[in-house]
């Protein structure tokens, strides 16, 4: 314990060192930026600043990607809750709630419990990476694509919650999301799957085409076609500038807690990561709610919940790739390829070989979450502003931008097209009160159920038990198994009671 | 919404699962030996889809025979299109689709500075001149971000379009 406290201590030497401190405020403000523009993700994000680290020392190239990194998985709650428009995947959780609260008027309050949730959870994550990293490691190297599955199927049971009005509704959305996620070639055969010989559909639909369209473009079209002020403009009169909440968050304080831990441990695992993270910690927030029945109308334990897990997932994500060599996502792998770069080799004995470079990274981790309490204050202020530009503006940049946003995925105005084609349908879905987050969680879960599913089976000569024998995929099974039967036990149980 | 088109949704959608999963026959015919092949999932898919909407399809017709669902069906507790501007729900989405098909052949700087004028009005801009200068200190603006910083190669037409895209991007020292 005292190395480690000796060790971090010399990373804060480091890190606080100007030039190095500069990067990490740099790296941050990118990150926030890249992650709150739509198309633009944090993974663009770390690959543009790549190039440029090359020139850089070890530490201030590090603690630069560092700062995008954490940066990046923040930025896209700011426009989720001020404009519907999640910047991530792992952000629509938050997008959920977080608007929700801005429809209300409560776009103050909830920019700053996202930001104060998201340093919290990045910050406790940053610790735990600098004193639980190796045993964590052990632990995350018993899960196998069979615990994988397991997992993204309680992502994707999180789905009982979500159909507010509909059960049938919300898994008609599912399903409809699940198929979406099918379309294209499949990697392990290489065989075409509905693409009907149309040559864009063979790439398959990117989930962010989707993710923009139902979102973005479906909100803008609701919002021309509705009687009355835009809300936007409603919202206009209170939203100015976020406060950070800090007495506010006490009483979320176990929804906190649940996210952060959620978040380190899903994050921890590689191939799940900061979407996963903050569909399960949202999942598992409405099951322990005592009012499971006000989420998606705007519920702060919700929002907490699943920005905690995102940030919280990014410590997760380092343990993995720093103690075992593994990345367990994209940004992480362009990370390790950075860290080989400067001559850091991720593995077993990167915490004796290099100990300083590993824990100024560390020391960056939490040095960077911290300021992004800051940074994130600054940049929602300068978003929040967006919100008194009148609707008309507002609206047309927005499919603007959702146009350059769908075409810089691939350079294809393919994914335009489709971008505008679920825009129509999200104004549809919205209309007709057919859920929209169980359709986005079916298109980009879907593909990762599928991968872990068939190659469990192929692992385990389709042995379907395999998935109720090994003991932490059973126990996540369960847990899913009562996050789908709960509600309806508990709507049972209120249409027997007496009165 | 009346009854027959309550139910025409629903249907459409078992019909379409089913229709799709026929489709799905070829898919197996690369797996040898005991293979769940890549024809499992999407028709576990489609079979979840159309039972859902199998489901949808009862609580609606049960709905309707004598209210006795609990649950009422998609489409009532808002009254779908009805209240709203037809007409502009239908120049809105014109002018969008128009704006993709456009900008392929026109180029992204010209679409643009004519899709953010024409939809600023849509939604309710009337004065000129806020319409203009949004129009050309977005279009410059999205030009200088996308073009300039970001190295992205938006579209820039075809012949004489690609000629004034062209000059624009170097009237503006983006090339």
């Amino acid at each position: 314990m005292s190395e480690i406290l000796a060790n971090l201590g010399a990373g804060f030497v480091h890190a606080l060192q100007l030039m190095n401190f500069l990067m990490i405020v740099l790296g941050l403000a990118i990150g926030i930026v890249a992650g709150a523009l739509p198309g633009i993700t944090m993974l663009n994000a770390i690959v543009l600043v790549l190039p440029f680290t090359y020139l850089m020392g070890i530490v201030p190239a590090l603690l630069l990607m560092i700062g995008v990194y954490c940066g990046g998985v923040f930025g896209g709650s700011i426009t989720g809750i001020l404009f519907n428009i999640p910047g991530d995947p792992m952000n629509v959780p938050t997008t959920w709630e977080g608007y929700r609260l801005n429809r209300k008027g409560q776009g103050r309050y909830a920019l700053g419990l996202a930001i104060m949730s998201s340093a919290f959870g990045g910050l406790v994550s940053a610790l735990f990476l600098a004193f639980f990293a190796p045993p964590f490691a052990k632990f995350a190297l018993t899960f196998s694509t069979v615990e994988f599955f397991s997992v993204v199927v309680f992502g994707l049971a999180s789905v009982s919650v979500l159909g507010h009005a509909s059960l049938t509704g919300a898994l008609i959305s599912l399903f409809a999301g699940l198929f979406l996620g099918t379309i294209g070639t499949e990697a392990q055969y290489g065989v075409e799957r509905f693409a009907f010989n149309v040559p864009f559909l063979k790439t398959g639909i990117d989930f962010v085409t989707v993710l923009i369209g139902l979102f973005a473009i479906g909100e803008v079209l609701d919002q021309i076609v509705a009687a009355g002020p835009a809300p936007a403009a409603e919202a206009a009169k209170t939203t100015a500038v976020p406060r950070l909440p800090l007495l506010d968050l006490w009483p979320l304080r176990w929804s906190l807690v649940r996210g952060t831990a959620v978040g380190i441990v899903v994050g921890g695992l590689a191939g799940a990561g900061a979407t996963v993270s903050s569909f399960v910690s949202y999942g598992l927030e409405k099951q322990v709610s005592s009012q499971p029945e006000l989420f998606g109308t705007g519920h702060a334990g919700g929002l907490v919940a699943s920005e905690s897990s995102v940030n919280g997932s990014t410590g997760g994500a380092m343990i993995h790739l720093l103690t075992l060599g593994i990345p367990g996502s994209a940004a992480t792998a362009v990370m390790m390829g950075a860290f080989l770069i400067h001559g850091i080799q991720p593995g077993p004995l990167l915490f004796t070989k290099q100990a300083e470079e590993v824990y100024t990274i560390i020391a960056g981790m939490i040095l960077a979450n911290v300021i992004m309490i800051a940074l994130g204050f600054l940049a929602a202020l300068s978003f929040a502003m967006l919100m008194k530009v009148p609707a008309a503006i507002l609206n047309t940049f927005i499919v603007v931008f959702c146009f350059v946003g769908a075409y810089a995925l691939r350079n294809d105005m393919a994914d335009v097209w489709l971008t505008m084609l679920f825009g129509v349908l999200g104004f549809v879905m919205r209309r007709y009160d057919l859920p929209i987050p169980p359709l986005i969680m079916g298109v980009i879960l879907g593909p990762m159920a599928e991968q872990f599913f068939l190659t469990s089976m192929v692992a385990n000569a389709n042995d379907l038990s395999v998935f109720i024998t090994r003991p932490i995929s059973a126990v996540i099974l369960m847990m899913s198994a009562l996050m789908v039967l709960w509600p309806a036990f508990r709507a049972w149980r209120a249409r027997r009671a007496p009165g | 919404m009346g009854p027959a088109r309550r139910v025409a949704a629903p249907l459409a959608g078992v019909l379409l699962s089913l229709a799709l999963l026929l489709s799905t026959r070829g898919l197996n015919q690369v797996v040898h030996g005991p293979q769940l092949g890549p024809g499992f999932w999407p028709r576990l898919v489609l079979i979840g889809l159309a039972a859902a909407c199998l489901a949808k399809l009862v609580s609606v017709l049960r709905h309707d025979r004598g209210g006795r669902s609990r649950e009422a069906p998609s489409g009532e507790a808002r009254d779908g299109v009805a209240g709203i501007s037809r007409a502009k729900l239908a120049a809105a989405i014109a002018l969008i689709f128009l704006y993709v098909l456009v900008s392929e052949s026109a180029g992204f700087a010209l679409t643009t500075a004519g899709f953010i004028a024409a939809f600023m009005w849509l939604c309710g801009a009337r004065s000129p001149l806020v319409i203009a200068a949004n129009t050309l200190v977005g279009t410059v603006g999205l030009l200088y971000l996308f073009v300039k910083a970001v190295y992205l190669p938006l579209p820039k037409g075809d012949g004489p379009f690609e000629a004034v895209t062209l000059a624009l991007y170097r009237l503006l020292h983006i090339f």
